[in-house]
């Protein structure tokens, strides 16, 4: 079976990365890495675009930043999710099903 | 908390535009080379691999652009908010030369009092000055001296090659267009 790889929706990436980092800190990449894991691959995020992303979700308050040192001994930028940050995915998350459901109302009308 | 710490950022971001610059360079250029370094080990020759990752991560400039601009812009999300953060500003800036004008200089801490209210206000403006000029230097508003010859170059071969012009600067034995002229 082929599998058709689903475009990003607009306004789901941060919910995404908000998502990734609730599982623990991460490197710019490790986030890529982990939302495709966690997706099944079925998601790909076009890696340049993830950055603006989290900065302004750092901007927001959202996620917040320090330099480390990463799996590979190199200086990498880590980020994790703050307190508002998880309240946030809660309200996402909420969100995101409210519209799915509705969606698929649409869909199964007759 | 997280407010605070957003709110220092964008206080570094302008009074220190480079530092933010080097450092959204240092983290996509992390990505890039482990990109890379995914793709060596998925069989690719390192040549390869690096454009490879260069090809998936996209435009590197304009990401680095936009991440600097987003460090750079206020911590506010409505524009109501950063209207009246810019008018308060405006407001302290105004009071501040107000308050410089009327000081009383008849004696010697008077005028000290004007010259440290001069320098607050001059300190403020270059460093705002320095960081617009940075954000616009980054957009590619402005361009360097080399940067507007460079494109010219670009230019002028564009239009040669549209037309058909064959002015080349070097011809096949590596003579310049005077040297051709003479020899």
């Amino acid at each position: 079976m082929s599998k058709a790889k689903a475009g990003l929706l607009q306004g789901t990436l941060d919910m995404l990365i908000l998502k990734a980092l609730f599982l623990g800190p991460l490197h710019g990449y490790g986030i890529g890495q982990r939302i495709a894991q966690i997706s099944g691959d079925e998601l790909k995020i076009e890696e340049g675009s993830l950055y603006p992303g989290l900065y302004r979700l750092e901007r927001r308050g959202w996620v917040e930043s320090e330099w480390d040192v990463s799996e590979n001994n190199q200086r990498a930028k880590f980020y994790k999710l703050t307190r508002t940050g998880r309240k946030q995915l809660i309200i996402e998350e909420q969100n995101w099903e409210r519209l799915a459901s509705a969606t698929m109302k649409a869909l199964r009308a007759s | 908390m997280s407010w605070i710490k957003a709110t220092t950022r964008f206080l570094h971001a302008w009074r220190y535009p480079d530092d933010i610059a080097s450092e959204v360079e240092a983290e996509l250029s992390f990505h890039i080379g482990m990109r890379t370094r995914s793709n060596i080990e998925a069989g690719m020759d390192p040549d390869e691999a690096r454009l490879a990752a260069r090809k998936s991560f996209g435009d590197f400039d304009q990401v680095k652009t936009e991440c600097c601009e987003i460090s750079r812009s206020l911590p506010v999300n409505s524009t109501v908010l950063k209207m009246g953060v810019y008018l308060i500003l405006a407001v302290l800036a105004g009071g501040t030369a107000l308050v410089t004008v009327n000081l009383p200089h008849h004696n010697l801490s008077g005028v000290l009092w004007q010259l440290v209210a001069i320098a607050v206000l001059a300190r403020a403006f270059i460093v705002g000055r320095r960081s617009i000029s940075t954000r616009q230097f980054a957009s590619g508003i402005f361009k360097t001296k080399r940067e507007r010859f460079h494109n010219d170059k670009v230019l002028s071969s564009d239009v040669s090659e549209k037309y058909g012009v064959g002015i080349a600067a070097h011809d096949e034995q590596g003579r310049t267009p005077v040297e051709r002229m003479f020899k």
